[in-house]
């Protein structure tokens, strides 16, 4: 996913913001990391470049 | 290899690009809801300058769609998604499925309309409006197998006004339509 696209993207459950936090990118965008609601307690991965925002379960 | 487990274009997929393309003026945000390989979301990103942004509960499909370049998110129709469109389009599952009828795989997703057909498509409108920019339009694509005139019903009840923008007959007597909704807005008297 491109950095960009973090603005546009919020909590599933919640419809709050998200921290982003990237461990691996290359020039064009974002291939691994994650993306955190505070609110909600809740990690989205980001994984192959595709953020996974399907609500988790708690034992995730 | 495109994985089994995804919708591949049909005859519904084709019928809605080609309705997409007549309703695009350039520059629109887009948003495709289940695009499963990605054909539209690609074919819209290929032709003009729109952003085009796609989103599938299935993970081969966004696997798929991101092989083609596609800016894909997983999540839940737009659940994961905050900001508004012009355009949103959506070829949803439509198929009238009971529950001894399913068989539980991805494929299911892009398939299963729930036993009238309709399931999705409920969800669909009950939440999209709040993606939807000021003078957005949704393209949503269905089949005379859920009733035409039922899916007007429904586009009536839950606040949208409806217009066809194209149709056509497949195989076995189902036809296609392509409706644009709009947000009926409310006039202070």
């Amino acid at each position: 996913m491109k950095r960009e696209l973090h603005d546009i993207l919020c909590c599933p459950v919640c419809k709050g913001d998200l921290t982003l936090e990237v461990l691996e990118e290359d020039e064009r965008e974002i291939i691994t990391g994650s993306l955190t609601c505070a609110a909600c307690n809740v990690v989205y991965p980001i994984e192959e470049g595709i953020p996974n925002l399907l609500p988790r379960n708690r034992d995730e | 290899m495109i994985s089994e487990q995804v919708y591949q274009p049909e005859a519904d997929t084709y019928l809605l690009l080609a309705a997409v393309r007549d309703e695009i003026r350039g520059n629109e945000r887009i948003l495709e809801v289940g695009t499963g390989s990605g054909e539209i979301a690609f074919a819209l990103q290929e032709m003009v300058s729109c952003t085009v942004i796609a989103t599938d509960i299935n993970p081969y499909a966004v696997k798929a769609a991101r092989r083609r370049g596609i800016e894909v998110i997983r999540t839940d129709m737009c659940r994961g998604i905050c900001s508004q469109f012009d355009i949103i389009i959506c070829n949803p599952p439509y198929l009238p499925t009971q529950p001894e009828e399913r068989i539980d795989d991805w494929l299911e997703y892009a398939l299963d309309g729930g036993p009238d057909g309709l399931l999705f498509i409920r969800r669909f409108l009950a939440g999209i409006s709040c993606n939807l920019a000021g003078d957005g339009k949704i393209l949503l694509l269905i089949s005379s197998l859920c009733g035409v005139k039922t899916c007007e019903e429904l586009f009536t009840d839950t606040g949208f006004s409806f217009v066809m923008v194209a149709g056509e007959m497949i195989e076995g007597g189902e036809s296609l339509f392509v409706y644009r909704l709009q947000p009926v807005i409310q006039s202070e008297k």
